[in-house]
């Protein structure tokens, strides 16, 4: 118990100071969090919304929860898969509990998520969407994606030491994913004998729940999400066994 | 003094390591065998290259042992580290704490520290400022206050004793060796004879992964040095 406190500290601390070396580093500092998806949303704003003409209709604010909630998982799981690797010099020097480094990167990178789902929310509001009463599914959702996305990061962190090698094949089913998570397209256009298949994709059914929440104001598919939630808490607990049976073994292997 | 029980104990111990999952391991420890004692300084010398480090990392408690037995009979143990987990865009303040906490210290046992690092290391007003804008000198002045606070049962000391320019070297191989002729207990490595023959009460002579010889260090340096 003792112990669990002093690593929650630990986490915690070293999550500020990463976050706190990262503002430093540039002049505008933590403003960067809030620009940099400005000008990513942007992008997708001009493109889509003025170049492609779908001003009216709502397919703007549609990618663009769709795009934050990827960008999420993306940044925690292709940063997360290489933390245990990346600390290979500090844990030849003292002992931790390997589980911490993924840990720390995935809340890094949520305290800068929370900042650009503030950014989108901000931008549905003056698009005209309203605040509804299914919001209150909304923190319940984003901690279903937490989940998920631990899982995801823990197994690929824990792998990725001994086969450096898949960081590549990482990147490559991560832009799989992310054609068949639903960012860009609406699951009614899949074809009728993949339904079943395209649903299997956990974060299809994150992605709708938003969509739901935030633009049409509907309760999300709670069995669904529960589901996952369940999946998930199994596999982050199967991913910190890996990690733990490894814990000896990691500070050994030679980069 | 040998008849109390030992606080660390290896047995013909082994650890290897793999370049790839599927080839030969190789044997940096191959067959080493002592015993710790409560309030010794031992030495353990050697060539280059023979393992000890990896030998100090076992009894860290970083790496487990392949063959053999280590028993650690409920010591803390770890390594004197310089300048760990530093983050260059951090100021010394946060620096010492982040260090500290990696090292196993507490929050509030770090900080109740800082007054005492932040004279230790002399670096005044600095101490707030990033340490990207530090001397080397005055880096190695800090991380050696950090890890100087962090007190183990068992103290593993790799090769440095004192850091930085030529005065603080003296200063802080004062306090080190202040500290190994008090009643701690420490395992010094080193392949420099005269250091370990000044400070350690027993020696360790590893070759080529194996615990060749074991005793004072008079004894031990008779015939380490012949070779």
């Amino acid at each position: 118990m003792n112990l669990l406190f002093k690593y929650t500290e630990l986490i915690l601390y070293k999550t500020y100071a990463d976050l706190k070396a990262e503002t430093e580093r540039t002049y505008l500092g933590f403003l960067w969090w809030i620009f940099e998806p400005v000008m990513y949303m942007s992008v997708f704003y001009v493109f889509f919304g003025i170049l492609l003409g779908h001003r009216t209709d709502d397919y703007v604010p549609f990618l663009l929860i769709g795009l934050t909630s990827w960008q999420w998982l993306k940044s925690c799981v292709s940063h997360g898969a290489e933390t245990i690797k990346g600390a290979t010099a500090l844990m030849q020097q003292v002992h931790l509990p390997k589980v911490v480094f993924p840990i720390i990167l995935v809340l890094t990178d949520t305290v800068k998520f929370l900042f650009i789902l503030s950014l989108l929310l901000i931008f549905l509001w003056l698009y005209g969407y309203s605040i509804g009463i299914a919001y209150f599914a909304l923190p319940l959702v984003l901690i279903v994606q937490m989940l998920f996305v631990l899982a995801f990061t823990f197994f690929l962190a824990a792998i990725i030491p001994f086969v450096p090698d898949l960081r590549f094949v990482v990147e490559n089913i991560l832009l799989a994913l992310f054609f068949m998570s639903g960012v860009m397209i609406s699951s009614d256009i899949v074809p009728e004998a993949y339904q079943g298949f395209y649903h299997l994709n956990p974060i299809v059914t994150i992605i709708e729940s938003y969509r739901d929440i935030l633009m049409h104001n509907v309760w999300p598919n709670s069995s669904a999400l529960l589901i996952i939630s369940v999946i998930s808490l199994i596999c982050i607990w199967l991913g910190a066994k890996l990690i733990a049976r490894f814990e000896y073994i990691y500070p050994k292997i030679i980069v | 003094m040998k008849q109390e029980q030992p606080v660390l104990s290896l047995r013909n111990v082994g650890i290897s390591y793999k370049r790839r999952i599927f080839s030969e391991p190789f044997w940096a420890i191959k067959d080493v065998s002592f015993d710790l004692y409560h309030g010794e300084t031992l030495g353990i010398i050697g060539r280059n290259g023979v393992g000890k480090s990896t030998l100090l990392r076992m009894m860290a408690g970083i790496i487990k042992p392949d063959t053999g037995t280590f028993v650690n009979n409920g010591y803390s143990a770890s390594l004197l580290c310089l300048q760990l987990g530093f983050i260059a865009h951090l100021s010394g303040r946060e620096n010492a704490i982040l260090s500290g906490m990696l090292m196993g210290l507490r929050k509030k046992e770090i900080k109740a520290k800082i007054d005492a690092i932040l004279e230790f290391s002399e670096l005044g007003d600095f101490f707030d400022e990033p340490i990207a804008t530090y001397s080397s000198g005055m880096k190695a002045r800090l991380g050696f206050s950090v890890a100087f606070q962090v007190d183990p049962d068992i103290l593993l000391v790799d090769e440095v004793l004192g850091v930085g320019d030529e005065r603080f070297r003296q200063k802080s191989t004062k306090v080190m060796q202040e500290k190994i002729r008090s009643n701690k207990t420490i395992v010094f490595v080193s392949h420099q004879a005269a250091i370990i023959e000044q400070l350690c009460n027993r020696v360790i002579w590893i070759e080529e992964g194996v615990s060749k010889a074991e005793g004072t260090p008079k004894e031990i340096f008779a015939e380490y040095n012949k070779l």
